[in-house]
């Protein structure tokens, strides 16, 4: 308990959004654990420790990230973020066309040397939201202009999402919402949003136009598919079923860690569907302490924002509070079948190297910037 | 700035209060299923899917000089899922005209119906919600290959709702050969053979797969993302030679019919490790004809008859209780025991004698007495069949295949087992005792190898895709089975038997053999009572040539009705056809023409215009230790005879040019040339003496003809 207590006084920053952290970190290596079985008895011969020592590797490593994060000032993020944002439209064109298929969607390179995979969207996602919170913060005031206002913000947005959208619909759907929302509270004129709208419907029907010469590169089909399979069925697919079977087998507490057995039958158990997982071994209350975290989230996100000083700092929470709860929301929405299926992970809970890293990173800027705020 | 800060803090309550909205919404849905749907889901868990076995590809099994004895083919059965729910009706619809073309045009199709009628069944199947509409069985893998291309089913399982099931054969390329020891595993059937055996390595692992309940008992998988890949199982490398088990199964058949027997079974194991090359079982089936029914030579356990008394022999000898010169009386072949006849087979009208003719002649009572006389007394057959068991007759020899049968060995006075006064004198001459055929020859083996017995084995090595997984090396059992002195004494009185004894008319001039000739009489006990047809088993077993024993061989033929019924006659020729073949293709059995000292003055001519693979005939002139120098730097060599030397010249072929195969052998002249891409026509006998293109014509695919005298 002393070193609880120690770490207490020693951290500062907000301490919920450090529980939330620690919680969130917890629930993953509990349920990545369990649910990786099947995949490794598939892919690894029955070596379950596998996973999990990646997946522990990737956690720690994350939270030494967060810690890294926090301990910087925030600023710094604002001072680099048009490099990170030119360098990820590079990246994400290398993806398009040298990317790794994996289930026949193109959104991860190779990184050399170390043989993992790179999911580049993830980095995209964030360096655009620092990029956006940036712009938003430093032209407040002369937000309402058309040029110098509209224009640098929202050509980097309709750019970033439309080289994520081919291989990746949901995360640059998501991505475009999030900065649509962080416009519309950094008081953009309303003229200029729809403006954004109207972009983003072109760009999109454009892709579709695209898709159905190149198949291959953008995923028209799939979406098609999941949208008709969300439409036509009301028990939902395979998938969702099988979720289902999840969520109800969960009752109130849950049958226990480790014990699932829908976890043999879902695809991907430990990232799209972790959350039907969740249910079935730990309830109703473990779903509820899931989403209390993320709302949890932005409640203290809200408090930052009002306490904030800065413009910038503010609209940095508040563009990656925003990306953290609506991925998380609809991740159990997908679960819960209330919109079609998406191939969007659960932060901080889903297995996967990338998106544990960025998350953990987003929650580090968060962290500083409500460390920072304290010290005034 | 202070009016800013509140407009976007008023849009951010918003959002707040949207996200605890939605977050109460997907809690409100999670409740929903739990409670609403609850049961529904629950009910569906349980039964809609489950987990199939995929079968893994079982491996392959070799013989020694690696030919395929069993490997398996694959087939497919081939559905259709009309209704998956990623088809789209656009796919469909679109697509629904050329498939129904193929499937009616290319495949023969199993509803016999034009391309216009198989339209109208797709269609209709499809409206009618079918999910696992059959295509074809036993699909090869060629026809899936041009399946699978088929429009709509080129787009996969989930889109194009194409369903390949997969199934396969063993197959014996060899037919009959060896089958019973290759053997085979099926369901709801005792494993055999090797096959049984060796299921596990064979067998590999069975994957999973998830498969979707659409129907009443029909299951489609799922998808492919879930399966487990099965792990392939291993490949067996045997010990057995296809030539001479080939060699083995056509003697063994022609007695068979010329003895009109009921089965047979005949060994070949290599002494000095205890591979077996050769495992032969034939017998009649129900309808008559012959076949590999059951494997007799490991599974059946039979009163062996005089081939057992080698061992009373040796014991007697190990124990010094007899010498082979002394003298015995025979009794003119008939004496009693117990007021129990015992009868030598043969009449030889013979009195006094000595051991080792008694032997020779396979006397009954001669036998019978000497162990009557050395261990009829109180205590003495403890003694005996201790003895016995020293030789390991009274264990299985662990071969690695299912189902040897175990060897019986009473227990000496043990009454359980039936022993009575004239257990003794009887078990002495090969009855009331029981052992398989691979048995009796593993001591026989034994006693080829110099008193050290090996395990037979079947199975050298498993591999894995070529790589080797396990090694099984040859396995000593005993060490030494007896006294030098007695192991010496035991192959010259097997050796008596072939000069001079029971299976003198088998002899030869070409090698030495030595063996052990039995007629067992079946059913004895019946017979005796009432006097029905008495039945016989004829066996041979040994080993040869007999100064250094390269093979011992079992034959054993049961119930020979006609043509003869004595060891000698039946399975006699069987073991001498075997041995034949293996002398005549095993050049290292052959006494060499020039192990002794050279033969001084005489006139020899040295071999001239030989012409052959170098290393061929490098090894020739070795074995015949002829005085030669290689000049050759080429692969083949013309040989020229200069003085007292034989000289290895170049003789180079090359790729393009015909060359000059005057001197080759019709077989070499024709592997040189045909490899060019010509076409060889031969006539006559002997070597190639004329070829109709002159050596150094371009070679062009043409026609040659050559001439041999």
């Amino acid at each position: 308990m002393e070193l609880g207590t120690k770490l207490y006084t020693k951290l500062k920053g907000d301490h919920a959004i450090w529980m939330i952290v620690i919680v969130l970190a917890l629930f993953s290596v509990l349920i990545v654990y369990s649910s990786t079985g099947h995949i490794a008895f598939k892919e690894r011969g029955g070596n379950t420790e596998f996973y999990l020592m990646k997946h522990l590797i990737f956690i720690v490593g994350g939270l030494v990230l967060t810690f890294a994060c926090y301990q910087m000032h925030y600023t710094r993020f604002l001072r680099i973020s048009p490099l990170l944002l030119l360098f990820s439209i590079p990246l994400l064109v290398y993806t398009i066309a040298f990317g790794t298929d994996v289930n026949q969607a193109r959104r991860w390179i190779e990184l050399p040397f170390i043989e993992m995979t790179f999911q580049t969207s993830d980095f995209a996602k964030l360096a655009l939201i620092i990029y956006v919170a940036r712009a938003i913060s430093s032209k407040q005031e002369y937000i309402k202009d058309f040029k110098s206002g509209f224009l640098p913000i929202v050509m980097p947005i309709i750019i970033i999402c439309g080289l994520i959208a081919p291989a990746d619909l949901s995360t640059a759907m998501l991505l475009f919402f999030t900065c649509l929302l962080m416009m519309i509270m950094g008081r953009v004129a309303l003229r200029d949003i729809s403006w954004l709208v109207l972009m983003g419907v072109a760009t999109f029907g454009f892709l579709i136009a695209l898709g159905t010469q190149y198949p291959d590169m953008i995923r028209v089909t799939t979406w098609v598919n999941r949208m008709n399979e969300f439409l036509d069925n009301t028990d939902g697919g395979y998938q969702i079923q099988q979720a289902k079977i999840a969520i109800a087998d969960g009752g109130l507490f849950g049958l226990g860690p480790g014990n699932s057995i829908q976890r043999n039958f879902l695809p991907a158990p430990y990232s799209d569907f972790i959350f039907a997982i969740i249910i079935e071994e730990y309830g109703l209350i473990g779903a509820f302490t899931v989403i209390a975290m993320y709302v949890l989230l932005f409640f203290r996100i809200v408090r930052i924002i009002t306490n904030s000083p800065k413009a910038f700092g503010a609209m940095l929470v508040l563009g990656l509070g925003l990306i953290i709860c609506i991925q998380a929301l609809a991740n159990i929405a997908v679960s819960v079948h209330l919109v079609p299926v998406t191939g969007l992970t659960l932060p901080m809970i889903s297995m996967g190297g990338t998106s544990i890293i960025f998350s953990s990173i987003a929650f580090g800027m968060i962290l500083s910037v409500s460390r920072y705020i304290e010290k005034i | 700035m202070a009016d800013i800060k509140n407009e976007v803090l008023y849009r951010v309550y918003g959002v707040l209060a949207l996200i605890v909205l939605l977050a109460m919404v997907l809690f409100g849905k999670v409740v929903k299923i739990q409670i609403a749907e609850g049961d529904k889901w629950r009910r569906q868990g349980d039964k809609k899917v489950k987990f199939e076995k995929v079968i893994a590809e079982r491996g392959n099994i070799y013989s020694e000089d690696g030919k395929l004895l069993a490997t398996s083919l694959p087939f497919f059965e081939i559905r259709f899922d009309l209704n998956s729910s990623a088809m789209s009706e656009k796919d469909f619809n679109e697509n629904v005209d050329s498939l129904a073309y193929c499937l009616a045009t290319f495949v023969d199709n199993i509803y016999e119906l034009t391309p216009g009628g198989y339209r109208q069944l797709l269609i209709d199947q499809r409206a009618a919600g079918e999910r696992y509409m059959l295509i074809k069985k036993n699909v090869t893998y060629t026809e899936l290959e041009k399946i699978e291309k088929f429009p709509l089913f080129n787009l996969g399982q989930y889109r194009g709702g194409f369903i390949v099931r997969r199934e396969s054969k063993r197959d014996p390329p060899f037919k009959m050969l060896a089958h019973r020891t290759i053997g085979y595993v099926r369901e709801g059937a005792n494993k055999v053979g090797l096959e049984g055996f060796f299921d596990e390595d064979l067998g590999g692992t069975a994957g999973k797969k998830l498969m979707q309940k659409v129907g009443n008992d029909i299951w489609i998988p799922v998808n492919d993302l879930t399966e487990i890949e099965p792990e392939n199982g291993q490949d067996l490398v045997t010990t057995i030679n296809v030539e001479l088990q080939e060699t083995a199964q056509t003697a063994l058949v022609r007695a068979l019919n010329f003895h009109d027997a009921d089965h047979g079974c005949a060994v070949i194991m290599e002494v000095k490790t205890g591979a077996i090359r050769a495992i032969a079982n034939v017998g009649k089936t129900e309808k008559g004809t012959l076949w590999e029914t059951y494997n007799h030579a490991v599974g059946d356990a039979v009163e062996p008859g005089s081939t057992f008394k080698l061992a009373p022999m040796m014991a007697l000898l190990d124990k010094g209780a007899i010498s082979l010169g002394d003298s015995i009386n025979l009794e003119e072949g008939r004496t009693t025991f117990y007021e129990e006849i015992m009868e030598d087979s043969s009449p030889h009208g013979l009195e006094k004698t000595t051991v080792r003719r008694a032997f020779e002649l396979s006397s009954n009572v001669g036998i019978a007495k000497m162990v009557e006389g050395t261990y009829g007394n109180e205590g003495g057959a403890i003694e005996f069949i201790n003895q016995l068991r020293k030789y390991n007759l009274h264990l299985p020899t662990g071969i690695q295949i299912e189902g040897e049968a175990s060897p019986f060995i009473k227990e000496a006075y043990n009454k359980e087992m039936e022993w009575s006064g004239i257990t003794l004198p009887w078990m002495s001459i090969g009855y009331e005792v029981l052992i398989t055929p691979l048995q009796l020859l593993t001591f026989y083996n034994a006693v080829a190898n110099d008193g050290q017995m090996m395990r037979p084995y079947l199975v050298s090595e498993i591999q894995d895709f070529g790589v080797t997984t396990r090694k099984y090396k040859p396995t000593v059992i005993k060490k030494s089975i007896a006294k030098p002195e007695t192991i010496a004494q035991a192959k010259s009185l097997l050796e008596g038997v072939v000069k001079r004894g029971t299976a003198r008319k088998l002899d030869t001039d070409r090698y030495n053999f030595a063996g052990k000739t039995g007629t067992a009489q079946i059913d004895y006990r019946k017979f005796n009572r009432q006097r029905t047809n008495l039945k016989h088993r004829a066996s041979f077993v040994g080993y040869f040539p007999a100064e250094d024993p390269v093979y011992s061989c079992i034959v054993m033929v049961t119930n020979p009705r006609q043509n003869g019924i004595y060891g000698a006659d039946v399975a006699g020729p069987v073991f001498r056809e075997i041995a034949d073949k293996c002398y005549a293709t095993r050049i290292e059995m052959h006494r060499p023409i020039n192990s002794y000292a050279k033969p001084k003055l005489v006139n020899y001519e040295l071999p001239a215009m030989e012409i052959g693979k170098k290393e061929s005939v490098n090894y020739l002139l070795d074995y015949f230790k002829l005085p030669h120098q290689n000049r050759a730097a080429t692969d083949w060599t013309v040989i020229q005879a200069e003085r007292d030397t034989v000289v290895m010249l170049p003789r180079d072929l090359s790729d393009s040019v015909i060359p000059n195969v005057k001197g080759m052998t019709l077989m070499d002249a024709v592997y040189v040339l045909e490899n060019l891409g010509l076409n060889v026509i031969a006539s006559g006998v002997g070597k190639v003496h004329h070829q109709s293109i002159l050596a150094g014509t371009k070679a062009r695919n043409q026609t040659i003809k050559i001439r041999l005298n």
